[in-house]
């Protein structure tokens, strides 16, 4: 195995190959980013929504429930196949780069509306009351007493949740999205050793998560102190 | 957009993807007791052990938990060979997802051990606890109830991670929606039935462990 991987080497690490391979590393980097990105402006506005409390907006809370419940009870594969199968019978023409992309904001919204429903939930019940009694607005309240609270709580599980999807758009290559699993299964195609090349994809994903999780763990440190309950 | 639905033909294959999903349930389950008992050994290892024993578990944790299981079971199963390792496909995933989880899981058993508080144990000393009475009656407690929250969450995100397992052609509930597409055609209609599948086992699985992590261990759990 050993020696195969040495004679292999020299040709695996050609300029081409290298650019190919960072490119895909960009493509799992923006999948996960982008899709955590917007996923947090639904996932939130979705917390929100299951906040309110006058029978007026009883059915947009339903469906937000129900939303949340499917998407954080189906698995990544399975979801990435029903967009995938959704469009391709809808007849419209999207990159595979989108169809993952929306396949990982739906799947965001509900991990990371849950996250940010916990943080609402971490500030205690007394600061929820006080501001009813001001007469506050569910969105003063937010914005005034919870939110600046709740910030500090809400954001590291929200990372970390970011960079383990990093590794979880590894199933889109499945559909064909050319990301860096997607450039290991082309490149051991093309006649390069297994152990090589998913060794070398095993190190980028490495180079990639590791460096963000030692951040997520400082931010976690950084903001832990300050809590005040 | 002119599609209609048509589960009739679907139906017919309900009970070959029950099957599927007992297949899942029991990949999930076999990977998560072992993972278990990698993450017991992991978490004695790195609170007892001395610098060298510790730092291997650090770093089998670092890399497990920071590179996709997808690759480490596609390592596994197609560049293990190349050493002389020939595994079948449900053996690669299940060692992958064994592995995977027992880095997890090390994790969450750390974070209980380290929850016990000396001065608890001092008291429970004090009060003339014999070695077995204290594990019994004042460790067990409430490592169980600190530990079995985060457990339960992992052991329903493991039966979501099993549809990986189609990938490399194990027969499970992913493997057999494949399957059923490939013959019918139905995409759409294979799919929500399978992710109605997922919802349902992971509902239960979620309701199961809340009620006995609230009645058995006083944990705080949500039952949805």
């Amino acid at each position: 195995m050993l020696e195969r991987i040495f004679s292999e080497a020299p040709d695996f690490f050609t300029y081409y190959n290298i650019i190919f391979l960072l490119e895909a590393m960009l493509a799992t980097f923006l999948l996960s980013a982008v899709g955590c990105v917007i996923g947090f402006g639904s996932g939130f506005f979705l917390a929100v929504t299951r906040k309110t409390t006058s029978l007026a907006y009883l059915p947009a809370r339903m469906v937000a429930f129900v939303f949340i419940e499917i998407f954080r009870r189906t698995p990544f594969l399975v979801t990435l196949m029903m967009v995938f199968f959704i469009f391709q019978i809808a007849n419209v023409n999207i990159s595979l780069f989108t169809v993952a992309l929306i396949s990982v904001c739906f799947i965001a919204t509900a991990f990371i509306s849950e996250i940010v429903r916990g943080g609402f939930d971490s500030v205690h019940q007394t600061q929820w009351d006080a501001a009813a009694t001001l007469n506050m607005t569910l969105f003063q309240t937010l914005r005034y007493v919870i939110v600046p609270q709740a910030w500090k709580i809400i954001l590291p599980p929200v990372f970390s949740f970011f960079i383990l999807f990093i590794k979880d758009t590894a199933l889109a290559s499945q559909i064909g999205v050319v990301e860096l699993t997607y450039a290991g299964k082309v490149l051991n195609n093309k006649g390069f050793s297994a152990a090589l090349v998913f060794g070398s994809i095993l190190v980028l994903y490495f180079a990639l998560s590791y460096p963000l999780a030692r951040f997520g763990v400082w931010m976690e440190e950084k903001l832990a102190p300050a809590r005040n309950r | 957009m002119n599609y209609t639905l048509q589960f009739g033909q679907v139906t017919e294959f309900l009970p070959y993807l029950a099957g599927g999903a007992w297949l899942s349930l029991q990949i999930a389950f076999l990977a998560f007791c072992g993972g278990m008992v990698i993450g017991a050994f992991g978490a004695m290892a790195k609170t007892f052990g001395g610098r060298v024993v510790r730092g291997i578990t650090a770093a089998y944790i670092t890399f497990f938990m920071n590179t996709p299981q997808l690759v480490q079971i596609f390592f596994i199963y197609f560049a293990l060979p190349d050493a002389g390792i020939l595994l079948s496909s449900y053996e690669a995933v299940l060692i992958g997802m064994t592995l995977n989880a027992g880095a997890y899981l090390t994790e969450i058993q750390r974070a209980g051990f380290q929850s016990v508080h000396r001065n608890e144990m001092e008291a429970a000393e004090t009060l003339g606890m014999s070695l077995l009475q204290r594990v019994r009656y004042v460790i067990m407690p409430h490592i169980a109830k600190v530990l079995f929250p985060p457990l339960s969450n992992q052991y329903i995100l493991m039966t979501l991670g099993t549809s990986m397992a189609a990938i490399f052609g194990v027969e499970e509930l992913t493997g057999r929606a494949f399957n059923i597409n490939a013959e019918t055609f139905r995409s759409i209609e294979v799919f929500s039935i399978t992710a109605v599948f997922y919802i349902a086992l992971t509902l239960v699985a979620s309701m199961s462990l809340g009620l006995a992590g609230r009645y058995l261990f006083r944990a705080k759990m949500r039952l949805i």
